[in-house]
């Protein structure tokens, strides 16, 4: 008898691997009782757990990391759900371009842009200042909340509204009781997203930080160029442990399949 | 007289160079159910919208209970709305829907409560109070989207197509409630359908709309029976056309000569045509008899052909006659002893003279 | 039209024009400006002068266009790796039940979601002289000294494949759920075999999706920063590497920013004479939005 291979289920399988291998890899070795990177990771320690907090410019690029993150979030998501919300309600003329204007950071690469604002933000005095690197990262994630709040809009159904404005509700309560409520999945998953993508951003910040603050990401960009041992992977752990509570938060709220158009930002 | 709760007078609304509502007269008395009857694209949804304040109307002026209602927000007009697709908010539950037009008029909690509970009473659902929209079936949600329209105690009820998303046995089932709401309440209703057994069977009195133009305004008798212009006979109803010219007019009655050669009369019904102009000549299918064999004297009204399909619908049976150039489709009750005709049978057809409408035929 | 509907609806479009401000704001002082700003500054020499000369060091310079080649390089390698590997991903998403794609389709992107050094770091772990894999293979005795699997383009590509893979994989599958699976039954009726289904069905309708997925992969390679300074090490130099270089160590910001249009311009080239070459008159036809 023959036997039939499901090629597709094993190439599908070491995909997903691969994919995910980095991070299998890296948990293990982060709690080696080794003073080096090895294979396989020897006993078991938190030593370089520990070790993190002795490493105040580790623990100041996270908390960093962490406010730039929350306020590039709350501040792109307001200023993407009012832009999305004016195409798709009010039907602005010429709505195709203003998206596509709109969306446009997405389509040059990121270290472009980071050279871009650099270099302009230098000329204006905003060098790096906290201002200018915030700037930028609300710039990247706001076609993100864009894109989210347009899908959400997108089966949106404006009966609802006008079914409460014939009920006798005022344009106010209109928008707060009906469709504030029925956007918030868009609007949580805005915030959730354009969260990450600061939080995870290296490429811009590279050219944005001031050389006293810099982000987590950049931190341990510019540690593994010099020195690799298992400290990376220990803070890269806790990033992990983080990045996967938001990760299932935007599944639960969003879909993650409904997140991803095919049009994204490179690294 | 009753008073009068809608005017509509001499309405009009453009989009673009387009005019899709023109001249709209209409005055509804209170208590009326109306409907508005019409194919896809004649206006009856864009003059509902002009009515629950969706869309200003260009021209002309709309009164609800006597008050100039031009420029006047939806949200001010005090109406009750029920839509094609529900519209029930999803995030609220069903009391919370219902209450929804009550919070917004500052109406006392307890008060609110117990409107609520009332008015799930009159739709016969006070089961389903802490629902949420999704967990309802869509015959249930159609009774929630009416309870919620009639809490507030409107003045006027709109409800655009409101049975048009529901399967054809439900349809009937709500179809039966909305008829026992209205006589129960008595609200003035205007309703939007293209369904003419719906308007038919719910309104008092129907306007049937074409390209934004009034065709006719009558009880639904009247429209079926003495329908105005050929498009009201052909919308509503199935009908045989008879094409010809007109010979003459004797006295009240029109001779007509068939296509076919055939003479055949038609009440004038106070029409008058010239001779030898183009015209339609209808007869509604039950309104045929059939008996076997040829006529002594064709013509009149009656005419001659033979059977080529029969088709057995329940409780009645359909034949194809064909007569001449033309073929004519008769109704017969099941039980007619003449439901055993067979194919390429001889038969009679004939009809009451008054049955038969005549119109002028357009040109092209 | 009455005054009134034009005042209201004046008034709708002027909110909608409010609420745009503050996006467009960002967008012009934070993106418009600058790029334009520096599209003008690669035009300058070192005083400031209008000059051509970074543009033309470039063509000169056999360097430079050695490392456009090797970007150029490293990128189609990725996105060949990428198509090889989606494409059965794709399929395999296309005929899953709703559970096993939403479970395969999370797998894929969430990793997506973590930062792109973190992922390095474990390639590095994995990949390394020392690494998971040359130690496993060692310690089997199949190799005696360490592979090379790292700071060279090969360790590049890997690590671009990992981390864009999930746009072809995306790309494609949207366009193979478009495909009416009644297609299968009536060649299945005809007598078509799988391979011929997938060749005369499939694959010229899943065209789209492998465009989209092909330009998308490769315009992210080529931009790729992250992973080339941290997987090519300074062996495997791309340009979007050495115009930070530039920019940053040697603050030769002029001939920097000639670079990233150069990018920008040989990026955009490319994808269009490919987009071109792929949209023929009949794909044109069948595809006509």
């Amino acid at each position: 008898m023959k036997i039939r291979i499901p090629w597709l289920g094993v190439i599908t399988t070491l995909v997903c691997l691969m994919v995910i291998s980095p991070f299998l890899v890296i948990v293990p070795v982060s709690f080696t009782s080794a003073r080096y990177l090895s294979f396989p990771p020897q006993g078991f320690s938190l030593q370089w757990y520990q070790k993190i907090l002795d490493r105040p410019e580790f623990t100041d690029a996270f908390l960093f990391s962490l406010q730039l993150a929350a306020v590039t979030a709350v501040v792109a998501t307001l200023i993407g759900t009012l832009a999305a919300l004016a195409i798709h309600k009010y039907n602005v003329p010429g709505k195709g371009f203003v998206t596509t204007l709109l969306m446009s950071p997405l389509t040059v690469p990121s270290i472009i842009i980071g050279i871009a604002a650099l270099l302009f933000f230098t000329r204006i005095g905003l060098g790096g200042s906290f201002a200018g690197l915030l700037l930028a990262h609300i710039l990247i994630a706001v076609p993100y909340v864009v894109r989210l709040t347009l899908t959400g809009l997108s089966s949106f159904d404006y009966t609802l509204e006008r079914a409460a404005y014939i009920m006798g509700a005022k344009p106010f309560n209109v928008f707060w009781d009906i469709t504030l409520p029925l956007l918030r999945p868009a609007i949580l998953s805005g915030l959730i997203f354009s969260f990450l993508t600061s939080f995870d951003n290296v490429t811009v910040s590279l050219f944005l930080v001031a050389p006293d603050t810099t982000t987590l990401p950049l931190a341990i960009f510019s540690y593994m160029q010099e020195t690799l041992d298992p400290l990376v992977a220990s803070i890269s752990s806790v990033v992990i442990l983080l990045s996967l509570v938001f990760i299932f938060l935007l599944e639960r709220v969003y879909g993650l399949d409904r997140l991803f158009g095919t049009n994204t930002q490179s690294h | 007289m009753k008073a009068l709760d809608v005017e509509l007078i001499h309405i009009q609304k453009k989009f673009g160079n387009n005019i899709v509502v023109d001249d709209f007269n209409l005055q509804v008395e209170q208590g009326e159910c109306i409907s508005f009857l019409g194919p896809s694209g004649c206006g009856k949804t864009t003059t509902l919208n002009m009515i629950a304040g969706f869309l200003e109307p260009d021209g002309g002026e709309l009164k609800i209970k006597g008050k100039l209602m031009n420029n006047v927000p939806s949200n001010k007009r005090e109406l009750g709305m029920v839509f094609q697709t529900y519209s029930l908010f999803p995030h609220m539950t069903v009391a919370e829907n219902v209450a929804y037009g009550l919070k917004l008029r500052k109406v006392p909690k307890a008060e609110i409560k117990q409107r609520v509970a009332k008015v799930l009473e009159t739709v016969r659902l006070p089961q389903v109070a802490d629902r949420y929209p999704k967990q309802l079936s869509g015959g249930q949600r159609q009774r929630i989207a009416i309870a919620r329209a009639l809490v507030t105690e409107p003045s006027l009820l709109l409800l655009d197509e409101p049975l048009s998303n529901l399967d054809a046995k439900l349809r009937e089932e709500l179809r039966d409630e909305l008829k026992r709401l209205h006589k129960e309440i008595g609200v003035t209703t205007i309703f939007v359908t293209h369904d003419q057994e719906e308007a038919l069977y719910l309104s008092d009195r129907i306007v049937v709309l074409s390209h934004g133009k009034i065709e006719q305004i009558g009880t639904p008798w009247e429209i079926y029976n003495e329908p105005a212009t050929e498009f009201v006979h052909t919308f509503i109803g199935k009908s045989n056309k008879l094409t010809g010219e007109v010979l003459r007019a004797e006295g009240d009655r029109l001779l007509v000569q068939l296509d076919s050669g055939s003479t055949i009369e038609a009440p004038l019904r106070g029409k008058s045509f010239s001779g030898g102009e183009a015209v339609s000549v209808y007869i509604r299918p039950e309104h045929l008899s059939v008996s076997e064999g040829a006529a002594a004297a064709a013509g009149g009204s009656q005419l001659t052909g033979k059977v080529h399909l029969s088709s057995f619908l329940g409780s009645f049976t359909e034949f194809e006659v064909a007569t001449g150039q033309e073929t004519m489709t008769v109704r017969l009750p099941a039980m007619d002893r003449l439901r055993g005709l067979e194919s390429g049978e001889t038969v009679t057809v004939s009809w009451n003279p008054e049955h038969a409408f005549v119109f002028p035929r357009k040109e092209g | 039209m009455s005054a009134p509907a034009t005042r209201a609806k004046r008034a709708a479009y002027q909110a909608a024009l409010l609420l745009l401000v503050p996006a467009f704001i960002i967008l012009l002082g934070v993106f418009v400006i600058p790029m334009l700003y520096i599209f003008l500054m690669s035009f300058q020499d070192a005083k400031e002068q209008f000059t051509f000369d970074n543009y033309i060091l470039f063509v000169k310079d056999p360097y430079y266009i050695g490392i456009l080649w090797r970007t150029v390089k490293v990128s189609l390698l990725t996105v060949l790796c990428c198509l090889l590997l989606g494409y059965p991903v794709a399929l395999f998403l296309s005929k899953a039940s709703g559970k096993m794609r939403g479970f395969v389709t999370f797998l894929i992107i969430s990793p997506h979601l973590i930062s792109v050094v973190i992922r390095n770091f474990g390639w590095v772990v994995i990949l390394g002289d020392k690494g998971w894999i040359n130690t496993i293979l060692m310690n089997l005795g199949l190799i005696e000294k360490p592979l090379r699997l790292l700071y060279n383009e090969l360790g590049v590509v890997i690590g671009l494949t990992d981390a864009f893979i999930v746009y072809m994989v995306l790309s494609i599958s949207t366009s193979l759920y478009a495909v009416d699976s009644s297609l299968f039954k009536a060649a299945g009726i005809l007598g078509a075999s799988k391979w011929t289904m997938f060749r005369t069905i499939t694959l010229p309708l899943s065209l789209p999706g492998i465009l989209a997925g092909t330009t998308l992969v490769f315009s992210l390679s080529m931009s790729a920063f992250v992973t080339p300074a941290l997987m090519g090490g300074t062996s495997v130099k791309v340009l979007p590497v050495i115009t930070y270089e530039k920019i940053m160590a040697t603050l030769n910001w002029p001939l920097g920013a000639a670079l990233a249009f150069l990018l920008l311009a040989s990026t955009v080239v490319l994808v269009t004479v490919f987009s071109k070459l792929v949209e023929t008159k009949r794909y044109k036809e069948v595809f006509a939005s």
